[in-house]
């Protein structure tokens, strides 16, 4: 489902939901937070095309604000969906981990 | 607020306005503050730029059913379809305005080579293809407009139904009288030399009178009768209403899943018609020959109509292929 659902955005939607896994931000403080775990600065466009597309899936969604900065939070889906991306993800790393260890050794 | 953080909104609001406006509101003031505060930690930044244009251009494609972002089935297969229907009329206006010139050309002499007469058989063949699915088309639409108009239900489709009927009315008004006010191609009764009547061949030059050379060439152009460049410079606004009126009152019409299935069949034929007329038209450009007193040489203006034509059956393809994978394949299963 995971796959399906992010595709080629797989990379901003992960970090995204990553982000908003600890409680709602908004665009400003969604880049703030990416940019301090992962090292990416994702640039205004490509943050709400994610955001709009995360949106529309219904794996986030907008909280009522009086500012112009609306806040985003995670949903049940968007949560389920980030728990099993990460699980395929961690079982890639792991495999990859091992058969270096396997051929190359520890480092 | 200080002076450069105001300069950065309004920069920021500039960009902003390159978004669709369907998007601009929804999401429009938040990206606005987030631009900003990233033009005034960085005022020079031709990466954020591009990358505003790119996601632009994709919600852009988002809103006409073309970009990987699928929408809600129903509304996907609809908006594809009307993204269809306008590609598809791109394409006849520019295929129209070089299938005529032929046509015209075939009144007088029959085309002076096998390929240039096998492509003007192909291609006649797929015009008559496309204006039979254009109709089977227009069937339901105009079923459901009429249906909700007795019903008195029709409140949001009145004003782009007059659109269309104004297009359509000015474009046909316009296009009967310039095409029987030229001799060359008023309808006269050599039937037996094309395989298109004069009459039709005469009517659809005329309404494609506009995609012209003759804008090149301002000098000639100003010898042209003043009602002739008039009618150069109203048909296509007449074609953009038309089209217009068309899409809107077919994106706002709540057609059952049934009836997108027929429009979608309809419109992989109308996709496979465009892609045959096409290939008719290169084959001509290839093989029409040379010399000023041939009248199927082709010119520059040909191989511009092959180019917008080609761009068109892109678009078309594309949302053909979108309406079938995220619309309909969806809702059937």
């Amino acid at each position: 489902m995971i796959e399906g659902s992010f595709g080629r955005y797989a990379g901003p939607a992960t970090l995204i939901l990553s982000s908003l896994a600890d409680g709602p931000k908004h665009g400003y403080a969604l880049t703030k937070d990416i940019e301090a775990f992962a090292g990416v600065r994702l640039a205004p466009g490509t943050l709400y095309e994610a955001l709009s597309r995360l949106d529309g899936q219904g794996l986030i969604e907008a909280l009522e604000s009086d500012d112009r900065r609306r806040p985003y939070r995670l949903t049940a889906a968007g949560a389920a969906a980030l728990r099993s991306h990460l699980a395929t993800q961690r079982r890639v790393v792991d495999l990859g981990l091992r058969r270096l260890a396997g051929s190359w050794g520890t480092a | 607020m200080s002076g450069s953080s105001d300069e950065a909104l309004r920069r920021a609001e500039r960009l902003v306005r390159w978004y669709p406006k369907g998007w601009r509101s929804h999401y429009g003031d938040e990206f606005a503050e987030l631009l900003a505060a990233d033009i005034f930690e960085r005022p020079r930044s031709w990466r954020r730029d591009a990358d505003v244009l790119k996601s632009g251009l994709v919600a852009r494609l988002t809103t006409v059913g073309l970009s990987g972002h699928a929408l809600e089935p129903l509304d996907q297969v609809r908006t594809s379809l009307v993204t269809l229907g306008c590609a598809a009329a791109v394409f006849l206006a520019f295929g129209m305005a070089m299938w005529a010139q032929l046509t015209i050309g075939w009144q007088w002499a029959e085309p002076n080579t096998r390929g240039t007469f096998a492509a003007m058989v192909v291609m006649c063949a797929s015009v008559l293809v496309l204006f039979v699915v254009m109709a089977l088309a227009a069937v339901p639409i105009a079923g459901k407009v009429v249906t909700l108009a007795v019903h008195r239900r029709a409140k949001g489709l009145v004003r782009p139904s007059m659109l269309f009927v104004a297009g359509l009315g000015v474009l046909v008004l316009g296009a009967r009288h310039f095409a029987n006010g030229w001799p060359g191609t008023g309808g006269h009764p050599w039937f037996h030399q094309g395989l298109v009547p004069g009459g039709v061949a005469a009517f659809t030059w005329a309404s494609t009178l506009s995609v012209s050379s003759y804008w090149a060439h301002p000098g000639a152009l100003g010898s042209f009768p003043i009602g002739e460049v008039t009618w150069m410079a109203v048909s296509p606004v007449a074609m953009v209403c038309l089209v217009v009126g068309a899409a809107k009152t077919a994106r706002r019409l709540d057609l059952s899943p049934r009836v997108l299935g027929y429009e979608s069949c309809l419109a992989h034929v109308a996709a496979l018609g465009m892609a045959v007329f096409l290939a008719g038209s290169c084959s001509w450009i290839f093989d029409g020959g040379s010399g000023p007193q041939n009248l199927f040489h082709p010119g520059a203006i040909d191989v511009a109509e092959v180019l917008a034509m080609t761009a068109a059956l892109a678009v078309a393809f594309r949302a053909t292929h979108r309406a079938h994978r995220d619309g309909l394949a969806f809702l059937t299963g």
